[in-house]
């Protein structure tokens, strides 16, 4: 007999002896009721099991450390990756765009005046050489920042301003500089530049912008600090820093520099058919690549343009 | 720049109050990038003067056996009973009775702190116990002599005094970022410096009085100074110095230690004065030896000429260097004869040496921008020309040089100040809110007032609310209203302003649409395909163009670039990808899919309406395999997902196409067509290069040109039509000529079916030729159908298979 038959012929006999409870005097029918319900009760639960283990008695069971089968292949997932560089750049236009930030996109080769000239470099002016730049034959400049966009961008939304609107936009690009490349240098990486004009922009609006940025991107609260900056394009200028967040490591006390920024110089709006006199306005410019370095705590910056899958795959 | 605090608070009373630490910190927020911070008093910790009382040399040998006294400090290092320190000294100079540096056991020599870190200790050397050692300069860091050691000066420092107290080296050296300051030419020098930081505590400055020597009615010499163009130099002054009482240095000085620890050495007293005065004001001063300049001019008297060089004219430099001159440089000339190149380096045949008996000392101010070509052209970095590149006010010249002939001594002939360029000081008018309305604070007049008077700015403000401000002469940046903005925002603190943020009206913030189609390529092909995504360099090789069959001179070439390997901006971006394909084969990758988007120019491609080169942005996917995987790939991508309009031509041999995709195969290629317009091609890469590039398997390419479909119209029609009713399922196998279209054979199929009127598929399952020699080969094919009325009956099903025979027949293909 199986143990399933053995409990259904035991749960038989109990309920004829429930049946009994008739016989007993009225004030011992409650404890013999409950007494009487246990048991079967654990009968019925032994049999729930009994008949679940009978149901699978066929059934050959895992190895669920395995990865497969015996002598089944190996099931194979494959699977694409993006560019850590792009994800993180669409992770910060995501949140600009989210701010209220339209989003242009820098070119890979400009000339003397968007790079220079329009950005209030005096020709030949010393300013010029901190940027390193490419040059082609005819002239032309691979970039060596994404504010060689600030012109561009602002002559693009110049009317918003005639029609009582704001500039606000960004611009994210691959730039150039040349200098040779090591773990920590690259003469290719990639920027996003800011750009926001209206009747009343202040220093206070930008500080305040950039710092809810990064709230935003780091997912916290953060305190940030300033240093001073020189560029030609800006009065005043200013490096932006930040308190490296709980999400990097970030103890407090160790400060990160995170982008240059200031009010656009006069000269740059004039330049675009702003008036100088009716709009002011600020710009900034950081880098992408230094978001992921920083995110991931890579060693080599190198990797980044290296078509290493192996190193892609990690993403 | 390297900039000491303790020579800093010579020139600014720093309040007990404020911390080295708290100053250091104002100075990043306020001023410049502070990098590193060097703290000499650990460097110099435990170093001490010392007496030599006895040097006997040590037969045989060149070394000398001392007795020193270290005064109060002897007796913690010498033997019970003795009242002298042995030491062994291997220096020639090492003599009886001079004061010497002392290393004692347990001290770390300088010259390694920080590095090795290699502490002295008591040992010995030819049976002689040596107890640390007696220092050289180069031991100590200050300088580069290894003949013989430091000596002292007896009446500056006793035996056992702390060597870097009475030195300035118990210091703070702080390591600034130029880049930050390439505006600001005063504060290349310690005073500038130091006013700015007095400002940052809001404390007036003190002006040091420079050059206050009274020098007239000088007639023993002539100084002839001839400006020829006062844009390339506004102001020249010199003087004629008498130096022949000027003695050389037996001592070690603060002078030395001074210029050390701005990373500068000692050379001779006449240039480390003019370094100090450098040091100390930003100007940068030159001396030439008088009768050599008479000499190269040969003219009676001096008859300095400055002048644009001529192209190719020569000048032998100090460094020995003969440099051939370009038109932008500027040249000091006697008797337009060259003897130095202005701002940037004297000539040999003038250079002050051991005999010289007069010096011309110039104080003198060029045009950045000629000098910044002068830089690059030469490649002269000096401390000089990084000054003079910032833009030397020519106000302060003839200061800085009594200043330095007040220091220098020796007597003084004659005094020349040639000053054609003189610039009258920038006043600006500008109001208290064009301030606060561009800083977002509310700074009262007062505050503004004294802030800007710290620094020597002079202002004037009688309504508390119209300002005239006035630059300090020796502050070259200031022009426009917004530069004294920055001076007050900066001085007050950035950081004390008030956060806030822009009120918008609200809109919709836009992105470009090139930017929403590369995300949506990203998401398909990575995240719902395999592929991977890669970016490779802009430029690329010669030989890489070569290689694919580019033509290397339509790329736009850099002509400063790094190496070979980046010297032409691409034209396309498979050639990239196909060059990482070999060593990711090698890296144990045997079946990938990667892709880039980027932008590719041609000179070919000409220029957009800005006049700059006509960029597009390229999706370029490389993978292993051939062309049907490949094809299957760009089926998902652009017809199934981005849902474009499609299709596809044979690439011909020799056509227009095929040049511009040399590294395809074109028999087993295509051309891309998006409503009717050729969009890119692709297909599998040719042997040949394949070859060059060293890859032993089947590489398949696509290259196409994104702005060509970013704006094309997506097809959204799709009959979401699902029967009710059972439909039925058919393998149909066709026979075809060997030669026959696979997609004439599929066209007829659907054509039949669609004609039918029912809802049906059409799956591919195979296609098959048992010899390659074969003159047929099998196609075959699964379809489904239903009606969407009602169910099909028997006889419907062999009549609608009937009918596809028919018409498949009618192009070739017979039911098998």
């Amino acid at each position: 007999m199986s143990d399933i038959e053995k409990l259904k012929s035991e749960l038989k006999k109990l309920l004829i002896e429930y049946a009994k409870i008739k016989e007993l005097p009225p004030a011992e029918r409650g404890a013999f009721g409950k007494q009487m319900n246990q048991q079967k009760q654990a009968i019925l639960q032994r049999l729930t099991a009994a008949e679940a283990e009978q149901e699978s008695a066929e059934i050959e069971e895992i190895d669920f450390t395995a990865p497969c089968a015996p002598n089944e292949p190996i099931p194979q997932i494959k699977r694409g990756t993006k560019h850590p560089l792009m994800t993180e750049l669409d992770k910060v236009i995501e949140i600009y765009n989210r701010m209220g930030f339209d989003v242009m996109e820098s070119r890979q080769l400009d000339d003397e005046f968007h790079m220079f000239e329009s950005l209030n470099f005096p020709k030949d002016h010393p300013a010029r050489d901190g940027y390193d730049t490419f040059r082609t034959g005819e002239g032309y400049i691979p970039p060596a920042h994404t504010s060689t966009m600030q012109h561009r961008a602002l002559l693009k939304y110049q009317p918003e301003l005639e029609r009582d609107g704001q500039i606000a936009v960004v611009i994210p690009g691959r730039v150039f500089r040349n200098e040779d490349a090591d773990a920590t240098h690259e003469h290719t990486f990639y920027q996003c530049e800011g750009v926001f004009v209206s009747k009343d922009a202040t220093m206070g609006q930008m500080f305040g912008v950039l710092k809810q940025f990064f709230e935003y991107y780091y997912g916290q609260k953060l305190k940030i600090k300033t240093q001073p900056g020189y560029f030609p394009f800006t009065e005043p200028s200013a490096e932006l820093l930040i308190e490296k967040p709980a999400a990097l490591g970030g103890k407090g006390g160790d400060w990160l520099e995170m982008l240059g920024c200031g009010m656009i110089h006069p000269n740059v709006l004039k330049k675009a058919g702003i008036d100088p006199d009716r709009y002011q306005g600020f710009a900034w410019g950081g880098g992408i690549d230094r978001l992921v370095i920083l995110k991931y705590g890579l060693s080599d910056i190198r990797y980044f343009e290296s078509a290493k899958l192996d190193f892609l795959e990690e993403f | 720049m390297k900039i000491s605090i303790n020579e800093i608070k010579k020139y600014v009373q720093i309040p007990s109050t404020v911390k080295d630490e708290d100053l250091i910190e104002l100075i990043g927020s306020r001023l410049v990038e502070v990098e590193e911070v060097i703290d000499l008093a650990k460097k110099y910790q435990g170093i001490m003067a010392v007496k030599v009382v006895s040097a006997e040399k040590i037969e045989g040998t060149h070394l000398t056996l001392c007795q020193i006294d270290a005064g109060a400090q002897t007796e913690r290092f010498a033997k019970a009973g003795s009242k002298t320190v042995q030491v062994v000294c291997g220096a020639p100079n090492v003599h009886q009775g001079m004061l010497a540096v002392w290393l004692a056991p347990g001290v770390i020599v300088p010259e390694t702190f920080g590095h090795e870190n290699f502490k002295l200790g008591a040992r010995k050397l030819r049976g002689y116990e040596s107890n640390g050692m007696l220092a050289a300069l180069d031991e100590l860091d200050l300088g580069s002599d290894h003949e013989g050691i430091v000596e002292l000066n007896p009446r500056e420092i006793n035996p056992g005094d702390d060597f870097a107290k009475i030195y300035g080296l118990d210091d703070l050296i702080l390591d600034v970022e130029n880049k930050s300051l390439t505006h600001r030419p005063d504060c290349f020098g310690l005073i500038g410096f130091a006013r700015e930081i007095a400002g940052i505590l809001g404390i007036k400055f003190a002006e040091p009085r420079l050059g206050m020597g009274k020098f007239e009615n000088l007639k023993s010499a002539i100084l002839n100074v001839d400006i020829r163009d006062s844009e390339l130099c506004p102001r020249y002054t010199g003087a004629v110095i008498n130096v022949t009482a000027l003695k050389t240095k037996k001592y070690f000085d603060q002078e030395v230690a001074f210029l050390a620890k701005a990373g500068m050495r000692s050379i001779d007293p006449i240039v480390d004065l003019t370094n100090i005065i450098m040091l100390q004001t930003g100007q940068p001063l030159h001396a030439f030896d008088y009768d050599k300049l008479i000499r190269v001019g040969d003219s009676d008297t001096a008859q300095i000429i400055v002048r644009a060089a001529r192209d190719g004219e020569e000048l032998q430099l100090l460094d020995g260097k003969i440099i051939k001159c370009i038109p932008e440089d500027i040249l000091i000339t006697s008797n337009d004869r060259p003897i130095a190149l202005a701002g940037a380096m004297g000539g040999k045949n003038t250079e002050v040496d051991a005999s010289t008996r007069r010096i011309v000392l110039e104080s003198a101010t060029f045009s950045l921008y000629h000098l910044r070509k002068t830089q690059m052209a030469h490649g002269i970095f000096s401390e000089a020309i990084t000054r003079f590149t910032k833009g030397q006010p020519a106000a302060c010249c003839l200061n800085v040089l009594k200043e330095a002939i007040g220091q220098l001594g020796g007597q003084v002939e004659v005094v020349t100040d040639a000053y054609p360029g003189k610039i009258q000081p920038n006043v600006i008018t500008l109001t208290i809110e064009h301030i606060n309305k561009l800083l977002g604070t509310a700074y009262t007049a007062e505050q503004i007032q004294g802030t800007l008077e710290n620094v020597g700015f002079g202002v004037q403000c009688a309504d508390d609310y119209n300002l005239t401000v006035t630059a300090p002469e020796w502050r070259t940046d200031i022009h426009i209203k917004e530069d004294i903005i920055e001076e007050v925002g900066r001085l007050l603190g950035y950081d004390n302003i008030q956060l806030d943020l822009p009120v918008r009206k609200f809109r919709e913030g836009q992105i470009d649409r090139m930017l929403k189609l590369k995300r949506e390529i990203r998401d398909i092909l990575s995240d719902k395909l395999d592929a991977h995504e890669v970016l490779t360099y802009s430029f690329v090789s010669k030989k890489l163009l070569e290689k694919v069959g580019e033509e290397s001179a339509d790329s736009y070439e850099i002509v400063n670039s790094i190496s070979p390997e980046l010297q032409c901006f691409r034209q396309q971006i498979v050639p990239s990808l196909l060059d990482k394909v070999r060593e990711n084969i090698k890296a144990g990758h045997k079946d990938f899919v990667i892709y880039e988007m980027n932008q590719v120019t041609s000179r070919h491609a000409g220029l957009d309406k800005e006049k700059v080169p006509l960029m597009s942005t390229d999706l370029g996917i490389v993978c292993l395999g051939d062309f049907y995987h490949l094809k299957a790939l760009t089926l998902e991508l652009v017809k199934h997902d981005l849902r474009l309009d499609l299709s596809y031509r044979k690439l011909a041999m020799n056509s227009e196409t095929a040049r511009t995709y040399p590294y395809l195969e074109p028999k087993r290629s295509v051309e891309v067509y998006c409503n009717d317009r050729l969009v890119g091609a692709f297909g599998e890469v040719k042997k040949r290069v394949l070859t060059e590039l060293k890859i032993d398997k089947v590489i398949s390419a696509l290259e196409m040109n994104l702005e060509q479909i970013v704006d094309a119209p997506r097809v959204i029609e799709k009959t979401f039509l699902i029967s009710k009713f059972p439909s039925v399922e058919r393998d149909l196998t066709f026979k075809v000529s060997a030669d026959a279209l696979f997609g004439r054979i599929e066209n007829a199929l659907n054509e039949s079916l669609k004609r039918k009127q029912l809802i049906y598929t059409v799956t591919p399952v195979s296609i098959y030729q048992s010899d390659p020699n074969d003159l047929t080969k099998n196609i075959s094919f699964r379809i489904k159908f239903s009606n969407p009325e009602r169910t099909l009956d028997s006889e419907e099903i062999s009549a609608i298979i009937e009918k596809i025979k028919e018409d498949v027949a009618s192009v070739g293909g017979t039911i098998v």
